[in-house]
């Protein structure tokens, strides 16, 4: 693998960049936990139709479920990311790999509904938050540079990898009934897991490699022991004091409220216009097809150039792109909103990692990351409530799509007031006063070849 | 070969540059994150309240059409009449 990795580089003459490095498995890695972690979020409207028929409960009070898996996620995601930074991302991953077992086993043998929000509601929201909050700031331990790539990677194949783990649940809902399917996901998701936690590593010390675009003259980051320990919580003291670490959960928060209206109410909408369902759901798939587009460029503009500016650009183009909504009644109308909006939406949410990385240099951003996930989740929950909520007073959506615009205009507003991105605004995080050979030499290991990196 | 490397690696970590914060603090309060923020929450949760409460008198007057009854003789679920409560436009 390494072999054939090593020819591709010649190959393609890459330079300053390698694709023989260890820290493209831990995005690979990073990319299936996230398939899997996600898969019964994005599967629960598959599973709302055979639970009526099987137990009569009403489609209203199967969604709380969903609803309460959607807030345990994000009140649990700055646990999860302070877990991460603590005892390292693989074990709390391995716990929400033991949740999510739990809580699809549970799921399948549920027979009263109070079982379903307590296996689906809590013990799988509380899993998704330990399997999804810690591999971001994973992988960007593995960066020294170029975290804008590696998170652009991450981010297109998050948004691949649900798309189709979707379709092969329908299938098994379909083939084997919602009970056999959840034990099959279960078996086979907590194998899938299970195995590839084998080949992660929290740092690439832990794996005695180097980080990813580390130069001759950088010394290792502490990584482990007390001194960690200790640094990590007088740094985080430092964090929780500046108007970024705070703003940017507010911006993550309505950056994700907005978007959500549109995410849950663009289908309704499509249909009530005279669209087909499937026609309807094409607009959902465009969208989601076109924003890998920036999902990926995103993070490497945000580091390239200015990760606020491109913030800006994302948030102001989705409160603007929604207006398009307003006058839409054909089916053209809508497939240019699709590819127009999701240009903008998908570069809403994929730089924050960098902007993080900016402002708070290499100190570990589990809980910074983990508070963010906070501001989104609750975001998502409020936008998912919106659509129906406007539509059952006004009999449209007309006022929705105010609202989601004024959501992503408040954000871009918030990201104005942030401060300048060229100014780290704490301490440089501690190094180790050896060089990064010394290690990897006198245990006698190969380092990986890095490559010769720039800013 | 890899648990020598650890090993290594461990031994190594005392040797680390202390970090140099030495008299650096951040003066003053996050006032402008944080009251953004707070702002935030206010401003959806009354929102939520307002639209909430729009949706609660719009059920309360369906049900009291469908009964052939007047809305004050309609009786409100315990969250409608909340929220009817909470909101100071309704």
């Amino acid at each position: 693998m390494r072999n054939a990795a090593l020819w591709l580089d010649s190959k393609f003459g890459f330079e300053e960049h390698t694709i023989a490095h260890y820290a493209w498995v831990i995005v690979a890695i990073a990319g299936v936990v996230q398939m899997v972690g996600a898969a019964i979020r994005m599967a629960f409207g598959v599973l709302v139709d055979p639970l009526v028929a099987a137990f009569g409960w009403s489609p209203g009070s199967i969604g709380l479920a969903y609803a309460l898996m959607s807030i345990v996620t994000a009140l649990s995601s700055p646990m999860a990311g302070w877990l991460g930074n603590r005892f390292g991302a693989r074990r709390t991953m391995f716990g929400g790999t033991i949740l999510f077992f739990i809580g699809m086993m549970w799921t399948s043998q549920t027979k009263e509904i109070w079982e379903l929000y307590a296996a689906y509601g809590i013990v799988f929201g509380v899993s998704q938050a330990l399997l999804l909050v810690p591999v971001v700031p994973a992988v960007a331990a593995w960066f020294r540079r170029h975290l804008g790539l590696g998170t652009g990677i991450m981010m297109v194949s998050w948004s691949l990898g649900p798309a189709l783990v979707v379709q092969a649940l329908a299938v098994l809902f379909a083939t084997l009934g919602w009970s056999q399917a959840f034990i099959v996901v279960g078996v086979v998701g907590t194998a899938t897991l299970l195995v590839i936690l084998l080949f992660f590593k929290n740092t690439p010390e832990d794996a005695g490699k180097i980080a990813y675009g580390t130069k001759d003259t950088d010394n290792p980051l502490i990584t482990k022991g007390n001194v960690f320990v200790s640094a990590q919580k007088e740094f985080q003291g430092f964090v929780y004091k500046t108007n970024a670490f705070w703003n940017l959960i507010n911006i993550h928060f309505l950056g994700c409220a907005g978007h959500a209206v549109i995410l849950v109410g663009i289908i309704p909408l499509a249909i009530s216009k005279g669209l087909g369902p499937l026609t309807a759901a094409g607009v959902l798939t465009t969208i989601s097809i076109v924003s890998m587009s920036t999902r990926f460029a995103a993070p490497v503009l945000s580091e390239k150039i200015s990760a606020k500016a491109v913030m800006f650009v994302s948030f102001f183009g989705q409160g603007v792109g929604v207006f398009l909504l307003l006058t839409a009644d054909s089916t053209l109308d809508f497939y240019i909103f699709a590819v127009v909006w999701a240009i903008p939406y998908g570069g809403e949410g994929t730089a924050f990692p960098v902007m993080i990385r900016k402002y708070f240099g290499h100190t570990p951003m589990g809980t910074t990351y983990g508070w963010q996930l906070l501001g989104a989740g609750l975001g998502m929950a409020l936008g998912g409530v919106v659509p129906g909520l406007v539509f059952d007073i006004t009999g449209g959506y007309t006022w929705a799509i105010i609202l989601s615009a004024l959501f992503s205009l408040a954000g871009a507003a918030a990201i104005l007031l942030l401060e300048n991105t060229k100014k780290q605004l704490i301490p440089n995080w501690p190094e180790m006063e050896i060089k990064p050979e010394e290690v990897a030499e006198s245990a006698g290991i190969t380092a990986s070849p890095r490559p010769a990196a720039g800013d | 070969m890899k648990s020598v490397a650890s090993d290594q690696t461990l031994n190594q970590v005392e040797r680390f540059s202390p970090p140099n914060i030495d008299g650096f603090e951040i003066k003053g309060r996050p006032f402008i994150g944080l009251g953004l923020l707070i702002s935030t929450l206010i401003g959806t949760l009354a929102v939520l309240i307002y639209l909430g409460a729009w949706a609660s008198l719009d059920r309360i007057e369906n049900r009291a059409q469908a009964a052939g009854i007047t809305e004050s003789q309609a009786e409100g679920q315990w969250w409608e009449d909340g929220l009817i409560i909470a909101c100071p436009l309704h």
